[in-house]
């Protein structure tokens, strides 16, 4: 048997992601690459891998895969129940599997990508410097699409150092906000007056049900602008809080256009965006101007 | 008012410098020459520089570089219109051939005929003003008076790749199969986005443009 991961049962949505694809943004080309990089980078940290190390980035239900090979693996991301055998699996700490072993992920508790990661990578062509899987494209990933049952996924070799086997505190809240999401202002801040300023700040937004990989509307309160909302195209980027015609803010997030019209009043702050992307459909979001930090307490 | 170029934060990691608020060609060249200057710079922990309308992005890795640092680099580079450094942008020629759906309808719209409408729109040299929207998606310009209409009223959700498209002043080609809200007046055989190439985009903000009618 080689060094391989068969997907016995997906769920609707699962991808292969990296840290994504910089330099090709005038093409079009949007960066792509995991959505909750924090953890991504803790896993990859924790299993000894290149920080840029492939990984499954699992969402919306559950499902199982079956290790082919003796490997070492850890999860992390939205707190979910995951289960090897009947064992439960804890949260970011490397496990070692055996050739047959199969990992159920049982259920997603809390947030929205569930992060696998194994010691080595996931291996596939790197498309454009990246093995991010970009849909709209269908270009990275495991062939440009979404994990199907039966696709064999193989075993790479991106370590760079020991697995880490000290415990990871700060497990499973990390994956939620608490408290606001910090942002700066946008490049049309002043196009909101103070009223309109004061409804995004003051308001409690739900992550809206039309949310994916290019994008997350935001139901609640709906925010109007001065001025006229048909502003020339301008480049975009993760994290931009777009207020279209209608009022209800979308964010892009990582697989969204590079480009894009509608004025931006805010643009999430870097250290909140992992923390952000993890909120699903339903999840509750308020907004506050703010240093670098983002507040989980 | 405000006092042109402009440069702002966009994010932690960007930075977007607005030249004036309305489209023109003279407007676009300056960007480019700007960008193209910033890009021969060759900044440390700059990723991309990205061209718009009448804006660019530079985007960059705070960790590295702060955007006092980097704003203060870009501010010295932006400089006059360099209409020469633009002419030489690649002429790219598009085979296209004149089967699109809604071609009798904007025919009848315009008040053309089809070969009419089919000359006007291979009659020109068109720029590249930005690309976006989708990967390799490039928006050109300007249209003959002529061809200009609203876009459509209801959009379609699957445009298929290689579509030849108008709307407003500009034209455009799908390059994958994407929803859009534009006429579709032909197809191209020609691969607009292709991730082996680099850049994957087959035209570019700055590049100029000829369709040519192919057989059909």
């Amino acid at each position: 048997m080689s060094d391989v991961i068969t997907v016995i049962a997906a769920p609707p949505f699962a991808t292969i992601q990296d840290l994504g694809r910089v330099g090709f943004r005038d093409s079009g080309v949007p960066v792509s690459g995991l959505a909750d990089r924090e953890s991504g980078l803790l896993l990859n940290a924790i299993l000894g891998n290149d920080p840029n190390a492939a990984m499954i980035e699992w969402a919306v239900g559950g499902g199982t895969l079956r290790f082919d090979c003796a490997a070492k693996i850890a999860f992390g991301g939205a707190d979910a129940e995951l289960g090897i055998g009947g064992m439960p699996v804890r949260h970011l700490m490397p496990i070692s599997v055996v050739a047959g072993d199969e990992l159920k992920i049982v259920r997603i508790v809390r947030g929205r990508f569930v992060l696998i990661a194994v010691r080595g990578g996931i291996d596939v062509p790197l498309v454009l410097g990246s093995r991010s899987t970009l849909l709209s494209a269908g270009i990275g990933g495991f062939q440009g699409r979404r994990l199907r049952a039966g696709d064999e996924l193989r075993i790479g070799d991106s370590m760079v150092a020991p697995c880490d086997a000290t415990e990871h505190t700060e497990r499973t809240d990390r994956a939620h906000v608490n408290g606001s999401v910090m942002v700066m202002r946008g490049p049309q801040a002043s196009l909101f007056d103070d009223a309109a300023w004061a409804t995004f700040l003051d308001s409690e937004f739900v992550v809206s049900r039309a949310s994916d990989r290019s994008g997350y509307r935001l139901e609640g309160a709906t925010i109007s602008h001065s001025g006229s909302a048909a502003l020339p195209s301008e480049p975009a980027c993760v994290g931009a809080i777009q207020i279209p015609d209608g009022g209800t803010p979308i964010v892009i997030m990582h697989d969204g256009p590079t480009v894009g019209g509608y004025p931006k009043i805010a643009v999430i702050r870097k250290s909140c965006l992992s923390r952000f992307a993890q909120m699903a459909p339903g999840d509750p979001v308020r907004f506050a101007v703010g240093s670098s930090d983002c507040d989980t307490t | 008012m405000d006092e042109f170029p402009i440069i702002q934060q966009l994010g932690d990691d960007a930075l977007l410098v607005t030249f004036a608020r309305t489209i023109s060609w003279d407007v676009g060249i300056r960007v480019r020459s700007t960008a193209r200057r910033i890009r021969d710079t060759r900044l440390p922990s700059v990723t991309d520089v990205v061209p718009a309308y009448t804006t660019l992005a530079v985007y960059f890795d705070s960790r590295a570089m702060s955007f006092a640092t980097v704003s203060s680099e870009v501010a010295t580079l932006i400089g006059d219109a360099d209409a020469a450094s633009d002419d030489r942008s690649a002429l790219i020629e598009i085979p296209v051939r004149y089967d699109g759906p809604d071609l009798a309808e904007v025919a009848e719209w315009t008040g053309l005929t089809q070969d009419e409408l089919i000359e006007k729109h291979c009659s020109r040299t068109y720029r590249a003003y930005m690309t976006g929207f989708a990967p390799g998606f490039t928006y050109l310009g300007d249209l003959d008076e002529a061809l200009v209409l609203p876009r459509r009223t209801s959009p379609r959700v699957r445009v298929p790749a290689g579509s030849v498209a108008i709307a407003g002043a500009q034209t455009a080609v799908y390059p994958l199969v994407t929803p859009g809200g534009w006429h579709l007046i032909g197809t191209t055989s020609m691969a607009m986005f292709d991730p082996a190439r680099d850049p994957p985009a087959r035209v570019r903000a700055g590049d100029s443009v000829r369709f040519v009618r192919v057989g059909g």
